[in-house]
This record gives C-alpha cells, structure tokens and sequence, in this order.
C-alpha cells in the first residue's frame, strides 16, 4: 500500500426516525456506525455482512448519494464529506457507482446508447460524435455488441443489463467504483463472467474497488483485502486469504463455516449463528454481536470492544473481546 | 420510439371500441375545426355579375355588395332566394346548415320553439328563442371540447409541477404545500363560481368570462393531480436509476425531467380522457346552473336548462341536446377505459 486513495475515518450516518403527528425525531438508525477504512489505488476492499448491517448506506456516503452525519471522507487527500452539489459534481467522475439490480439502475426509457452516453453529457466531454464513438467503444470493453445501442435494457439478458451498468459507471474513467452487491441478482453461471469483467477492468484501468457483497465467496474470488461488518460497525478487516483460512472474529468464523464446500464427503462443524440481526435503532449494549455469538462472556455485554490488531495478520484488524 | 410505447399503441389499436370511438372524436375534432364551413349563416360561395366571393372567412360584404339596398350585413339565405328568382345566373352556395348560433329565426316573427323541419332547414327545430339547435350543439360541442382540453393542459400544468417539487423535494416543501392543498380544497367551487360572477361588472366582453370561468375552474381542480404526481414521484425518486443518475452528477431539472417525468408521464396519459369526461360534465353541469359560459355563447347545458323548461311544449330541444351528451360522454368514455386497458403494466399478470 504505497498511497491511499479513499480514507474514510468515524464515518457514521444515522437517520433520523419519526414519529407522531408532529414527526418529531425520536431516536435515530444507527445505519453506519462509526466505521474507518482505507482503499489504496488498484486495490480490491471486499465488504461483506449480513443483509441490514449498514453495507450498502456506507457505499452510499461514500458515493455521496448520502450526506454523512460525521466522520470524514478523504478522497485523494481531499476532505469531500462535507462537499455541496455543486462542488461535488467534480469529484463525482472519479467515484462511480454498480448497482445490485441492473434493471431497477438502468432507465428502462432511455436506449442503451442514452445511458451510457448520460455521464459524458452531464460532465460535457467531448462533441456529439465522439460521446457515439465512447459509447461504442465502452460497449466493445465491457463485451456487447455494437448494434446494442440502439435498444432498451428489458430487451437483454440480466447479465447483458449489468454490463451496460458496468459501462455506464467506467464511461468517466473513475478511479474507484462501489460495487454495491453487483452479482447478487445474476445466476451464478452469469455471476464468474461478471466477476471476471471486473478483474480485467482493474487490471486494464487501474481502479479502485469497493466490493460490497454478502456472499463471502463472491467476495473472496475478487477481493485483496476484506472489511467484515456487523450491525453499522466493522467487526474484523485483514487480507482476504488470511481471513479465509484464519479468521478471528467469532462472527466472521460462522460466516466462514456457513460456505458451502463442494465435497460431499466431507463432515463439516458448521458454527451456526442464532437469531436476527439486532435492530440499528436500539442496538444491544456491549458489543453489538453479544446476544448471537456463541462464544459470549459477561464482559461482551458491558464493555464496546475497539478494533484492535490481529494476531493473525500484521495488517488486520479485530474487535473481540475474546482475542485479546 | 421506445417499443413499449409501440406496443402500448398496437393494444390500444386492438380494443376496437376504444379505438373507434378515438376516430370518431378526432374526426368530430377535425369537422369543428372547419365547423363555419358546414354551420354558418354566411354563404361558401357567391357568384355575383360574374365574379366570386367567399364569405366565410372574409369581413362581412353589406347587402348593397349584391345589388341589396341596405348596408349591414347580407343576409345571404334572403341572398339565394333573390338570385333564384332574378334567373340571372348568379347564384349563392350556403353550408349544410344555413344558421349560426346566435341568429334568431322565426317564421312567424314571434320567438318561439318551433318543431324540426326539413323544409325550414331547422333539422332539429329551433329553441325558446327561434335559435337554431342543430347550430347550436354544434358549437356548443366544440366550444366544451375546447374548454375541456384547455381546462385539462391547465391543470396538469399546475398540478404536474406542484405535485413532482412536493414529491421530488419532499421535506418541509411537501409538509407545507400538502397543508395548503388540504386548505384550499375546502373551499366551496360553486359559491366561488357564483360570488366571481356577481363581481366581475357586466361590460366585461365574453371571451374574458369564459377565460375567468376557466381560471376559476383549474385552480380548483389541480390539487387532484397533486396527490398522484407526489406519490409516484417519491416511488420513482428512490429507485436506483436515479441514485445512478445523481452519482453521474445529473442536476436536479436533468433528472425530473429527463427521468422521473417521462417515467410518471405514461400512467398520467390514462387519466386524461377521464378527465375529459369530468370537464365536460362541469361545464354542462354549470351551464344548466346558469353559472357557466355566459349568454349567448352556445353551450348543451344551456340547452337542457331551456329543454327542461319546456319539456311538454318543447321535446325536441332537450333530446337532441341529450342525445349529444350522452354520444359525446360515452365516447371519450370509451377512449379512457381503451388507454387504461392499453397501458396497463399487469396485462399479463394473473392473480391467484
């Protein structure tokens, strides 16, 4: 990690919850909850967690489809939590965007050309010739055919829709993209073909992921390091082999067992966790994994635990109680 | 063209009903648009010591242009039957309906309904005041047609614009305006209609009555539309299309209009011949009132006021005008159910 390209530090976003005739705010949903993490440039950060837990809010601020409630966002340097619209648009060519759903992304309204067209318009790159040339030529990069252009995104296939998605948000040659859950909603033939698009678009444009997924495996076949979160917070990062093989947080370790393994001969331990997610509006004091996790002492339920260094990884971090 | 448009149009071409009755009206649209051609007191032609005029359109040719010895303005059917006995060759081609709206005609010089006659060329007779009533639905229609479609683009205007900032906004914007729409919607129509019209003074010229009548009816009837743009624009504004297009740095005008309207556009043409349909009911309703479109401007529910009136002496009038209604009520109708059917996203939906 020579440089660092996003560092985002204490990052919390808290929505207000209202209530009553006069929707006065009551308490709040503490949907990210102070969370630190960098990504240096070329580098895949994986974040995985369990659906509710924050992952795709914290994309979002730090897409800034979101305002933070504090905590600050360093891009290249520079502090853009705070940014208003229009000093944002500047900042908005280096940071773009993969959603989950590609049909629900793309605006079933517009052709394909349109939407890919869209960002270099918005921006005002170049003259209307070259923007056709782009389009065909991002088309090519990402795998459709050039006669796509001029069709609508329901008259393609889920995967065909996530490339034009992917094509939309490297149109700007971004530095870093958020891939909010991008295969999620792809069979999982479509979902390797996918994956594999977007290793060869970091290799061929050097960008920066932020890989948000809640299958571990997805997230291990793409990722070089991994961010595991749990109700708004960040219970363990290290090197994605190492969390693979040698995971601390008991969380991560269930999540861990919960892969399936395609060897039918094999006995498998599963570590099983109980229960649902805890609601973000009145999450359990202690830590927030306490009322779920198997391994619990007395001191979970009282005390926060800090991130604090793994001791199986130099550049890892946990927050348990128990590895200490 | 998006070929779900294409194909939402085919649908509509499909549901004949719907379809023809779309025909019809355009072409009752497109006939009373050259409605002085077909329902006119001025003649198409006149052929006079050999040169040709064309009335119609023109400016008014006093009597003593055809050799008549008055000055105000010929009355081109006593025209024809002058020419006719003359046998000098000149002759007069009057329309299919030689009256106009405004033109008292009696046979017996007294103003009376009179029976239809073929003879008189009166086809449906003539009302309490010896107008013609064929002239008169005619210009009746189109003037409701007029006001209906003038009435509907006001208020979708209005209420596309307020409804979409409330929705797209939202917040205290919204919280506010939803307060004064419930405000404003508790008004009474009608004792506004009627304490306008004792205001405004009488020199006032018939246009502008019918322009502050038009007023008048839009602004209380935009807040419908409002609630219905301010749901769908909060739907569509939390979709992931335009969380796409805000993280490309679209501004806020780029994206209401070139996503969230065109998305919210489609649903809001079903309700367009619906509200047609409603206008036109107003209208009439008003005019049978005696609030609407002021005397003598030509209008159906004028004509079922005085039909009803005059029920037993008079039945002609307010068949006709009934009739006329209920063809015109049925056919737009007819439309809205088609574009309904047409554009309804759950075709091929089944329900378990």
């Amino acid at each position: 990690m020579s440089k660092v390209l996003l560092e985002v530090q204490d990052l919390k976003m808290h929505f207000p919850v209202k209530e009553g005739i006069l929707l006065r705010t009551s308490k709040y949903n503490k949907a990210v909850d102070g969370i630190s993490l960098e990504i240096a440039p070329g580098e895949t950060l994986g974040l995985v967690g369990e659906s509710g837990c924050g992952k795709s809010t914290l994309g979002r601020c730090i897409a800034r489809l979101y305002k933070p409630t504090s905590g600050s966002i360093k891009f290249e340097g520079e502090e853009i939590s705070l940014l208003g619209a229009n000093a944002l648009s500047a900042y908005r060519r280096h940071i773009q965007m993969i959603f989950q759903d590609p049909m629900e992304s793309l605006n079933s309204r517009h052709t394909v050309a349109e939407i890919i067209e869209e960002p270099l318009i918005v921006q005002n790159m170049g003259d209307t010739a070259w923007r056709a040339k782009r389009v065909k030529e991002l088309l090519d990069i990402v795998g459709l055919p050039a006669r796509s252009v001029s069709r609508y995104p329901f008259e393609f296939s889920g995967g065909q829709r996530q490339r034009i998605g992917i094509a939309r948000s490297i149109a700007l040659n971004p530095k870093l993209i958020i891939c909010d859950e991008p295969v999620s909603a792809l069979d999982v033939s479509i979902q390797s073909q996918i994956l594999n698009l977007l290793v060869d678009l970091q290799k061929e444009f050097n960008l920066s992921y932020l890989f948000i997924a809640h299958d571990l495996a997805v997230v291990k076949h793409i990722s070089d390091r991994i961010a595991i979160m749990y109700l708004g917070k960040i219970v363990e990062t290290g090197d994605s082999q190492t969390i693979y093989r040698n995971a601390q947080h008991p969380y991560t370790q269930s999540l861990i067992s919960a892969i399936p393994m395609p060897d039918p001969h094999r006995k498998v331990t599963r570590q099983l966790i109980i229960g649902d997610v805890p609601s973000p509006i009145a999450p359990p004091p202690g830590c927030n994994f306490h009322p779920r996790c198997p391994r619990a002492i007395e001191r979970c339920s009282v005390d926060v635990p800090q991130l604090s260094a793994s001791k199986a990884d130099s550049t890892g971090l946990v927050s348990c109680h128990l590895v200490d | 063209m998006n070929p779900q448009t294409i194909k939402k149009l085919r649908r509509f071409r499909e549901i004949k009903r719907g379809y023809y009755s779309f025909l019809f009206l355009v072409g009752l649209i497109l006939i009373s648009a050259i409605g002085e051609l077909l329902v006119n007191n001025r003649a198409l032609m006149v052929s006079y010591e050999g040169s040709w005029y064309f009335p119609t359109y023109s400016d008014f040719h006093p009597g003593s242009d055809f050799g008549l010895g008055y000055g105000y303005e010929t009355d081109y059917r006593e025209l024809q039957k002058v020419f006719k006995a003359a046998g000098t060759g000149d002759f007069v081609i009057m329309p299919l309906v030689p009256f106009d709206a405004l033109e008292n005609n009696s046979s017996t010089g007294i103003y009376k309904p009179e029976a239809p006659s073929a003879e008189r060329e009166h086809y449906l007779g003539t009302d309490t005041t010896s107008r013609d009533i064929l002239a008169r639905l005619f210009y009746g229609t189109r003037i409701a047609l007029l006001f209906s479609i003038a009435f509907m683009v006001w208020v979708y205007a209005i209420g596309i614009t307020i409804g979409c900032a409330m929705g797209y906004f939202g917040g205290v914007f919204d919280l506010i305006f939803q307060r004064l729409i419930e405000i404003w919607s508790n008004i009474p129509f009608l004792y506004t209609v009627i304490i306008v019209f004792s205001v405004i003074p009488a020199t006032f010229a018939n246009s502008t009555r019918i322009a502050i009548l038009l007023t008048v009816m839009v602004l209380f009837s935009w807040t419908g539309m409002t609630y219905y743009m301010r749901t769908e624009t909060y739907k569509e504004k939390s979709r992931d299309y335009i969380a796409a297009a805000r993280i490309i740095g679209a501004s806020h005008s780029r994206i209401i209009f070139k996503h969230v309207l065109p998305n919210v556009m489609s649903t809001l043409v079903t309700f367009m011949p619906f509200t047609i349909v409603s206008a036109i009911s107003a209208i009439t309703a008003l005019d049978f009132l005696g609030f609407g479109l002021p005397v003598p401007t030509p209008s159906l529910g004028e004509l079922l006021k005085q039909g009803t009136a005059n029920l037993r002496t008079a039945p002609w009038i307010v068949t006709s005008a009934f009739l006329t209604l209920v063809v015109l009520l049925t056919v737009v109708t007819f439309i809205g159910e088609a574009v309904r059917e047409s554009f309804d996203p759950k075709k091929f939906t089944v329900y378990k």
